[in-house]
């Protein structure tokens, strides 16, 4: 069975790509998709992540603690904010990272059995990461990867 | 799933994810760098042999968005 992506689902990877460009990234990860979603929130996925305290911003300050404090354990001491700004990739030149597969595999499987992948089968997706930036980004949020996951689930199950 | 309980945030993850961020903060700085080169009107040859590639690698890695940057690459 072939299963449709919801317009809005459509529409978060365009956003996901302008994380990506915007972030300075070639490579389009689960965590700019977590990012497009935050910052849309009309859909469902949007309202989970705002119910949980998650903004785009906080999303942002989080990626940026967690990069910083990653680096720090090779002894690199580094703010995000000082960091060079070089030009962008043009759209449509990105590649789609592992994270970011998987995640979309994840939401496929989570989605089974429903007539379209919604955005909050995309949130199931990205939650379902055991380790990597989302996770760690989250942990450094203060959020339960967990109970977000639960949340999510039941948004879907209304 | 693994057979063990892994946590994210600690052990090996942390060396791992050092490993992603430093990935990542290499191709940040070749981005910036690159450009900046190619601004002060360095060639592709000077470019890639600082950087010990090709100069058909690093041509194929940076000179799109060069061009969308709007740097001048003519004759390099």
């Amino acid at each position: 069975m072939v299963t449709r992506l919801a317009p809005d689902a459509r529409s978060l990877f365009a956003s996901a790509e302008t994380e990506a460009r915007t972030s300075r990234s070639a490579v389009v990860e689960a965590e700019h998709l977590l990012l497009a979603m935050a910052a849309r929130p009309d859909t469902d996925a949007g309202r989970v992540l705002a119910a949980a305290g998650l903004t785009h911003d906080t999303i942002e300050r989080a990626l940026a603690q967690e990069f910083e404090s990653s680096l720090a354990v090779a002894g690199v001491s580094v703010v995000v904010a000082d960091l060079p700004r070089p030009s962008p990739e043009p759209p449509r030149r990105l590649r789609l990272g592992a994270s970011f597969k998987s995640a979309m595999e994840r939401s496929v499987t989570a989605a089974k059995g429903s007539r379209q992948i919604r955005p909050a089968h995309l949130l199931l997706g990205v939650l379902g990461a055991q380790v990597g930036t989302v996770p760690r980004a989250l942990h450094v949020a203060g959020v339960s990867q967990t109970e977000l996951a639960t949340l999510t689930e039941q948004t879907l199950s209304r | 799933m693994g057979a063990i309980e892994i946590d994210p945030s600690q052990g090996p993850a942390d060396g791992l994810a050092a490993v992603v961020a430093l990935r990542r903060l290499a191709d940040l700085m070749e981005d910036a760098e690159v450009e900046r080169a190619m601004r002060s009107g360095w060639g592709w040859p000077q470019v890639a042999e600082a950087l010990g590639v090709t100069r058909q690698a690093v041509h194929k890695k940076h000179a799109q968005r060069l061009i969308a940057a709007g740097v001048d690459l003519r004759r390099r």
